[in-house]
């Protein structure tokens, strides 16, 4: 099918603006197009108007340093938004697109560009960017509240824990508290029962020597009284100093001290001493309880030996679950826990009829264990032995 | 050290001769466009191009904005390059903006080129009082409006143009090229550091033999800067080339090489 076109006149009524210019920018050619975009008549332009004439300064700052080196160096370009100057002095932006038109011996003739109002689609584009920058605020807003929240989150938690760690504390003073209560009324009622027992007796008809008799027996029981108190006192004085300074115990010392300490006893008792603190030679514990520790239960392995066999006594320490355990164990006496087990660790409990027995130790050496965070059990069989097992507490050295 | 620097500035050297002559490309584009001029002096000189940092092929994570907002950055990029390359006897070719960078660099390194030619140079962009810069503040505006409005029809993630050109058979070979396209902020920050910069007192300064090449109709270096560049330098010659546009060496290319050549010899 042949179809007449009249190539010159499809060019001057195209949609787009075209104009043909010279390799310096004048502008040789156009279309209505063109004309009608920029407002002029064609021979106010063809060969009076050159390319940078349609452009503001700043543009044609663009157009030297980006538009022409890049036409120059490619032949063509593409898309580069200008904003063209009519007559009036009025400005529309355009997107231009030009090709360089050369001869057989690639000499540049004339540069060919095509010329497209985008007004709307810069309004449209001026929108987006609006709405981009408009949702780029919104997000750091978005980012700094949520940095908020978590900062708050996190005092949250903290403050969760602090009161956690706070309630544990109540608790705990609550157990001491109410285990005094129990001390208390449990080991003062005894005594105080006795000295009443005492007064009733002594106020009855007797005769001088038996009151003299009574009244020893009152000295006696006043001064369990009074040793109770002050145990009790002590172990108030203990569970109430929660800020004790911790020293860097060396076990190996203490041991020799203690050794030392029970010098005579050792000697009589004849006892074979042995100790191994090699898994854990060293501690962070408060140097008075540890000592007093030690002491006590040394001292309670040397009375309570069996008689008939050569007394042996071993001291070590352990590590299981990050927890320091000190072992003290012997072949003594023994306890029977069936019948004295609960007992064992209370006030003024003795379970031997041991003439040196006064028990008083283990309640005070339970105290300052558990004072420290630890815990102390005990394993024994009637004549065969005792092994103590203390947590002293979670591995620090 | 030198591979770093290859790498951060594209740097190429071509040609040989004991001299060497060391172009660097003005605001906007990049080595590309000194391919008319360099074939002329292969001969005579090892030619060394770069790309600024931020242009063409350099390694745009070099880019440090605080270094690069004053030319002072790219001077220190010219000398820290000389010293590498171990260069003696350096014409320097700096178009525009680029003249001012050799200048310093000149000026901190007075050794450093023994010939200095500055093609549409302008130390000062922005009129002043009795200084015809050329432009208003406005003006600039207005192109960093223009190089922002570029900016947004491209995608962020700057596809290289592919510019495969039949009827530039020596193009074939490069068929990916992308000439003159920068990183857009980049771009917009080195023509604030360029058009909003002042240079005039340096060029007091500058004591190297210099040779001014002025395009005859140039809207953004006009005759008249290009002639108070060439008063202000003591020890240099200008000469006014029949060409049209701000990179004569492009445009009118055979006029920028006999220019040359006639202030060489």
């Amino acid at each position: 099918m042949n179809y007449k076109i009249d190539y010159k006149e499809l060019y001057n009524t195209s949609p787009s603006g075209y104009f043909c210019s010279l390799p310096n920018g004048t502008i040789v050619d156009s279309n209505k197009k063109f004309l009608e975009l920029t407002n002029y008549a064609r021979e106010e332009v063809i060969g009076k108007k050159n390319f940078t004439d349609f452009l503001s300064l700043g543009g044609k700052i663009y157009f030297e340093n980006v538009y022409t080196p890049a036409l120059k160096l490619s032949g063509t370009i593409e898309e580069i938004n200008f904003n063209f100057v009519k007559k009036d002095g009025t400005t529309f932006p355009v997107l231009v697109n030009s090709v360089e038109v050369k001869d057989m011996e690639g000499i540049h003739l004339f540069t060919q560009s095509a010329v497209f109002n985008i007004s709307q689609r810069k309004k449209y584009e001026q929108e987006l960017l609006i709405a981009k920058n408009k949702a780029k605020d919104l997000s750091n807003q978005l980012q700094e509240v949520n940095k908020e929240l978590l900062s708050r989150a996190e005092l949250i938690l903290k403050q969760k824990l602090e009161l956690e760690e706070f309630n544990q504390h109540l608790e705990s003073k609550n157990r001491q508290l109410s285990s005094f209560a129990h001390i208390a009324s449990h080991n003062l009622r005894a005594p105080v029962s006795n000295l009443v027992a005492l007064k009733n007796f002594y106020n009855e008809d007797i005769g001088l020597e038996d009151k003299a008799m009574l009244f020893s027996k009152v000295e006696l029981v006043i001064e369990h009284l009074n040793e109770t108190l002050n145990e009790l006192i002590e172990s108030v004085k203990i569970q109430g100093n929660k800020d004790i300074i911790h020293d860097p115990i060396n076990f190996d010392v203490v041991f020799d001290k203690t050794l030392a300490i029970l010098d005579t006893q050792i000697l009589i008792s004849k006892a074979v001493i042995t100790s191994n603190f090699s898994e854990a030679p060293t501690i962070t514990y408060p140097k008075l309880y540890i000592e007093s520790i030690v002491l006590n239960l040394l001292s309670n392995s040397l009375r309570y030996s069996a008689p008939g066999r050569i007394a042996r006594i071993h001291f070590c320490t352990e590590v299981h679950n990050n927890e320091i355990l000190l072992i003290a164990k012997d072949n003594g006496l023994g306890i029977d826990l069936k019948k004295h087990g609960h007992k064992l660790f209370g006030l003024n409990n003795t379970f031997h009829r041991h003439p040196d027995s006064k028990g008083v130790g283990l309640f005070m050496t339970k105290t300052q264990i558990e004072s420290v965070g630890g815990k102390i059990t005990v394993e024994s069989e009637v004549n065969k032995g005792t092994t103590f097992k203390i947590i002293l507490k979670k591995n620090r050295k | 050290m030198l591979q770093k620097l290859v790498t951060r500035n594209n740097i190429t050297i071509q040609g040989t001769g004991s001299k060497s002559m060391f172009l660097v490309h003005g605001y906007g584009c990049d080595q590309n466009m000194w391919r008319f001029i360099t074939p002329q002096f292969k001969e005579d000189y090892r030619i060394i191009l770069i790309d600024l940092v931020g242009s063409g092929k350099s390694d745009e994570n070099a880019y440090d904005y605080d270094k690069y907002s004053s030319l002072e950055g790219y001077a220190d990029d010219i000398i820290e390059i000389c010293d590498a390359l171990n260069t003696k006897d350096v014409c320097f070719v700096g178009h525009s903006v680029s003249a001012m960078i050799g200048t310093l660099a000149a000026i901190k390194k007075p050794t450093l080129f023994k010939k200095l030619i500055m093609i549409g140079p302008s130390p000062r962009y922005i009129n002043d009082s009795d200084y015809f810069g050329g432009f208003s503040q406005n003006d600039i505006d207005d192109l960093m409006e223009t190089i922002d409005s570029n900016y947004l029809g491209w995608s962020s993630a700057m596809a290289p143009v592919i510019m495969g050109n039949a009827e530039r058979p020596e193009l074939a070979a490069e068929l990916e090229q992308s000439f003159c396209q920068n990183n857009p902020e980049i771009a917009k920050h080195f023509a604030k550091v360029t058009f909003q910069g002042d240079n005039r007192i340096d060029l007091k300064k500058l004591t190297t033999d210099t040779l001014v090449i002025q395009s005859k109709e140039d809207a953004i270096a006009s005759v008249k800067v290009g002639q108070y560049v060439h008063e202000n330098i003591a020890n240099s010659k200008l000469a006014i080339v029949e060409t049209t546009g701000h990179c004569p060496h492009l445009s009118g290319p055979n006029q920028t090489i006999e220019a040359m050549k006639k202030y060489l010899i």
